[in-house]
């Protein structure tokens, strides 16, 4: 694996909001199909680092490199370029347009006179939810009449139809009940076998010990480790994230 | 909101009719109330209220706050606010006068035929430069729309005295009058027929044409009783306002002036002309249908939706909210201008009070119209019925005859009480 | 600063005691007059200040002034600067009626006499001069009643907020009673114009015309802007020509004075308005008691208090006198004659 150029390489990020060091030198990679957990307590900056690889801040320092390449990333706009999906903790979702309009919003499908086609978005958001969510039916309602999970499914096809291959996924289950965060494992497992790689960030190390390959602990601005799921056991990584401890004893320098 | 056809709760008939007709119930209730005011007016007067004369005053006194209050649907809808609009529309008005009056007829010659042309595109100019510097200071220099347009309201008004230090502005330029809805500004009989035939091609062309899509993607159809109901109400509605318009005759002496002026010779029993349809409607009627387009059927419109409802999903989809701010203002300052045109065509003259307190009625006409401050929903059609209500209370006091100081607590408590309807009924809804 | 104060004042009492004993031209270049103008950006008060100042320079005076940019807090700190600064007679144009009693009160008790200008200042010890307002809704009524003796008579009033638009009023009804009660007049319609807007006007005057089949005889607007309004009214349904009254000289009611769509326009002269107060002033920091200034009479205000006052007949302007505006230079011959019909208003010829 180490001998392969990842996917995504973020080297050395720098983050600081009115002298506040969000993120502070923090490096990690992604490879292709992989799952890579992003863990840390709230603030620990990792929303912070995943947002400049989406685009929406950007550095003050360090560089992305997609494929070994830098990539200039400096708006949302830009990260799609490179087939990077984000979806975000708060979904990002306008809760007054149906399902179809927010799937393509910013990407509207247009008819040869460049007006809004609606009928041919609601036939391919009828199509992906197919995939993804058959008992999805709520086409014509707005997405504030949905329910949590169908929301996030809504979210998860405005990513997948628009054939992301870096996936970034923001809390995914946080607000969901037992039974969608189930459903919604379920589609990370079915995305990852299409072959798409995936950033999946929590604070809550259940919610992606299984689903990962890899995890990258964070704390208070800085990486603690990153770690393969094979050589660690759920402690050690609740130690990483709890005390800032390395799984081989080192602890790193609590600077700033 | 659980309109899933396979649902199962049973409802009442008129309900599943509604639905069944994909009705907008809020529409329906609007359109309701606005009867029971003409109705309640036409009974305190005497007959005098329901009459072609009246309802055709009604239109052309609402034109200009019709216009602007579908460009602060837009405004409001963004979660912006416009306080300016009444200045603005001042300042282009005091503009186009003296272009019109005093410069235009020094370069080119008194009576040229272009003044009114050239007169609208600098107002329209004039309007989207002002409504371009508003949303660039809200957008770009992050100053919230309140306070900017708070201060337009101030410079706009400021800046409108000072075109001609106080003085009115009169005559104006004749063919520029045809916008104000006078005599000279109706379709008149055949055209008022004609605009009215166009308008119900288009509603059938439209209901066809999106059945037919959505046929061919095989999505689920309103039933056809239902799609052709639609279709007769609306050609019915048009032809019952060409009618009554139609039904409106110019004045006998003003008649056989303007065949004077026209060079037509007067009949023994009379000219028999008729209004028709005033050009101040047609303008609200073209300018209703591009901005429904606009708001529905383009990348613009979705996107000012997008960020009424959720301005960082908005951001983060890769919509340029600061653009996007620009865009709306300087819609919203062109609108103003086209409204300038209409207020100062109809008055015959441009005053440098023209348009005060015009965004009061133009916030209220889309507050009544459904338009929802906390931003995200709205539409332009609502605005418009809103105007319409707005001025049927008003003309209708003025024509029972009640004091202005009595009218406007009236019109103050109507407007609360709408919002307070409005908020019971999407409660209720659950929207 | 009280010391100086004092200074000032004495030397004011000394000026004015030599002003009266010696009574001379050349002592009268002692005489400083304040003025304390509401909000200088309105255009009209340019003209009036250019005629105080001329007035003042032809008597010696000296012209010191301030400006309260409509703040009626200003106006009273800037009261007390003019006095300060050796002010011996004041003018004031009030933003407020009431609010400026205290400043008025100050400048009584230290002797200077005080002129209210063209707004009423409600205080027995100071002078009111104005355009007699009752005066101008006379002047309106009495126009439309020589062209239109009987019919159907429509009121177009100002603003209810506004006391002149009761005064005006007033002066239109007590001209036209005696028609009225004869039922030469019938009353059909009458409307306050919200703000004096033009538009206000304009939709009231098409409500009354369709309450009333168009049966119009006369409009009685109380002015130029609200019978803009009505005019445009009266246009779109062929009535216009009708007698319509209007005042304050706008140049768009003057040309429709020349056209023939509205009858008179009450023309106030600001040049006579600010000649008088600086008159006045003058005569008061002299001395004179202002019952004894002359053409001052007593009247009693609407609050009950007796005060010295004088009020200035304006001017009906009609076709027949349109060339009393044109010879005073307030409107060029073109834009009063613009569209008027050749050979029927002798100004234009």
């Amino acid at each position: 694996m180490t001998d392969q150029t990842p996917l995504v390489e973020m080297r050395d990020i720098h983050v600081s909001f009115g002298g506040i060091k969000a993120v502070d030198g923090v490096s990690c990679t992604l490879n292709p199909g992989e799952v890579v957990g992003l863990l840390g307590h709230n603030g620990a900056g990792k929303s912070t680092l995943i947002k400049v690889l989406s685009g929406a801040y950007r550095a003050d320092e360090g560089a992305i490199l997609i494929n070994g390449e830098e990539a200039a990333i400096s708006s949302p706009r830009d990260a799609r370029r490179y087939n990077i999906e984000t979806i975000y903790q708060t979904l990002a979702l306008a809760d007054n347009l149906d399902a179809a309009s927010n799937l393509f919003l910013g990407r509207e499908l247009t008819t040869a006179t460049g007006s809004l086609d609606d009928v041919r978005m609601e036939a391919e958001t009828r199509k992906i939810m197919g995939r993804l969510n058959p008992n999805f039916r709520k086409f014509e309602a707005p997405v504030s009449a949905l329910s949590g999970g169908q929301r996030q499914s809504v979210a998860i096809a405005r990513a997948v139809y628009f054939e992301a291959k870096i996936l970034i996924m923001d809390e995914p289950t946080a607000a969901l009940g037992v039974q969608e965060t189930a459903m919604v494992s379920e589609l990370i497992k079915q995305l990852k076998s299409e072959g798409i790689s995936i950033f999946l960030i929590s604070h809550d190390i259940h919610d992606v010990f299984d689903l990962s390959d890899r995890l990258t602990v964070m704390k208070n601005g800085r990486l603690v480790d990153t770690v393969r799921v094979e050589d660690v056991s759920q402690d050690d990584v609740l130690a990483m994230i709890i005390a800032g401890q390395r799984p081989n004893g080192g602890q790193i320098t609590n600077g700033g | 909101m659980s309109v899933s056809p396979t649902s199962g709760t049973p409802q009442s008939l008129p309900a599943r009719i509604a639905r069944q007709m994909e009705l907008d119930v809020r529409l329906l209730g609007m359109v309701v109330a606005l009867l029971v005011i003409w109705v309640a007016f036409d009974l305190l007067t005497g007959g005098r209220f329901i009459t072609p004369r009246n309802l055709f005053n009604l239109t052309v006194q609402t034109a200009s706050v019709a216009v602007m209050a579908t460009g602060m649907v837009f405004v409001i809808v963004a979660r912006h606010i416009d306080l300016s609009v009444g200045s603005v529309l001042g300042f282009v008005a005091m503009l186009m006068g003296a272009f019109q009056s005093q410069w235009l007829p020094g370069v080119l010659g008194p009576d040229n035929p272009a003044i009114w042309l050239l007169t609208i595109g600098f107002g329209l100019i004039v309007g989207s430069a002002i409504g371009a510097l508003q949303g660039y200071i809200i957008g770009y220099l992050a100053i919230p729309a309140f306070i900017v347009t708070l201060g337009g309201l101030l410079v706009w008004r400021g800046a409108a005295w000072w075109v001609t230090t106080g003085q009115t502005i009169a005559p104006l330029d004749s063919t520029f009058l045809i916008f104000g809805g006078g005599i000279q500004g109706t379709l008149g009989f055949l055209w008022s027929w004609i605009f009215g035939a166009i308008c119900m091609v288009a509603i059938v062309y439209l209901t066809i044409a999106n059945r037919q899509k959505r046929k061919a993607f095989q999505f689920p159809l309103k039933p056809v009783w239902a799609e052709y109901t639609n279709a007769i109400t609306l050609s019915a509605g048009v032809i019952l306002f060409v009618g009554v318009m139609n039904a409106y005759p110019i004045p006998e002496r003003a008649a056989n002036r303007l065949a004077e002026a026209r060079g037509i010779p007067v009949p023994e029993d009379g000219l028999g002309w008729v209004h028709g349809i005033a050009i101040p409607v047609v303008i609200v009627a073209i300018v209703a249908l591009v901005m429904t387009f606009v708001a529905r059927r383009t990348k613009f419109g979705r996107y000012v939706f997008a960020i009424g409802g959720n301005p960082q999903a908005a951001d983060l989809s890769g919509i340029d909210t600061k653009k996007m701010t620009v865009y709306i203002f300087t819609l919203m300052g062109a609108l103003c201008a086209l409204s300038a045109v209409i207020a100062s065509a109809r008055l015959q003259s441009a005053a440098n009070d023209l348009g005060t307190l015009d965004e009061l009625r133009v916030i209220a006409a889309a507050v009544i119209g459904g338009t929802s401050l906390a931003g995200g929903v709205g539409t332009i059609y609502g605005a418009i019925l809103g105007a319409l209500v707005m001025q049927s209370l008003q003309s209708g006091m003025a024509l029972v005859g009640v004091q202005t100081s009595l009218q406007s607590i009236i019109i103050g408590i109507v407007l609360v009480a709408a919002v307070w309807i409005d908020q019971l009924y999407r409660r209720r809804i659950g929207a | 600063m009280q010391g100086f104060r004092d200074f000032t004042r004495a030397a004011a009492a000394l000026v004015v005691g030599v002003g009266i004993a010696g009574s001379t031209a050349a002592q009268a270049a002692d005489i400083t007059v304040g003025v304390s103008w509401s909000n200088f950006q309105e255009e009209r008060w340019k003209t009036d200040e250019a005629a105080m100042k001329t007035a003042l320079e032809a008597a010696g005076a000296a012209y010191i002034s301030t400006d309260a940019q409509s703040s009626t807090a200003k106006q009273l700190s800037d009261v007390e600067s003019l006095i300060a600064r050796g002010a011996n007679a004041l003018i004031i144009l009030a933003q407020d009626a009431s609010a400026i009693t205290p400043a008025v009160n100050k400048a009584v008790q230290e002797g200077i006499p005080v002129v209210g200008y063209d707004r009423l200042i409600e205080n027995p010890d100071a002078f009111y001069l104005t355009f007699d307002n009752v005066e101008v809704g006379r002047m309106q009524a009495r126009a439309v009643l020589a062209a239109q003796p009987s019919g159907n008579y429509v009121f177009i009033k100002g603003s209810a907020q506004d006391p002149n638009a009761d005064f005006l009023h007033g002066g239109q009804v007590e001209v036209l009673k005696e028609a009225m009660d004869k039922g030469d007049i019938k009353v059909v319609g009458e409307q306050y114009t919200d703000g004096w807007l033009p538009a206000n006007a304009q939709r009231n005057m098409e409500q009354i015309l369709t309450a009333n089949d168009n049966k119009v005889d006369a409009v009685v607007a109380s002015n130029d802007g609200t019978a803009g309004g009505v005019v445009a009214a009266l246009t779109a349904q062929g009535l216009e020509g009708i007698p319509v009254s209007g005042q304050d000289g706008d140049h768009a009611a003057l040309n429709r004075v020349a056209v023939g769509t509205q009858t008179v326009s009450v023309w106030k002269d600001a040049r006579e308005l600010g000649k008088a107060a600086a008159n006045i002033a003058v005569a008061l920091a002299k001395g004179t008691a202002p019952a004894d200034v002359e053409g001052a009479q007593k009247w009693t205000s609407p609050g009950g208090v007796e005060m010295d006052s004088i009020f200035l007949a304006p001017v009906p302007i009609t076709r027949d006198n349109l060339n009393v505006v044109i010879d005073a230079g307030w409107i060029t011959k073109d834009a009063a004659c613009n569209g008027a019909p050749a050979g029927k208003v002798a100004a234009c010829n």
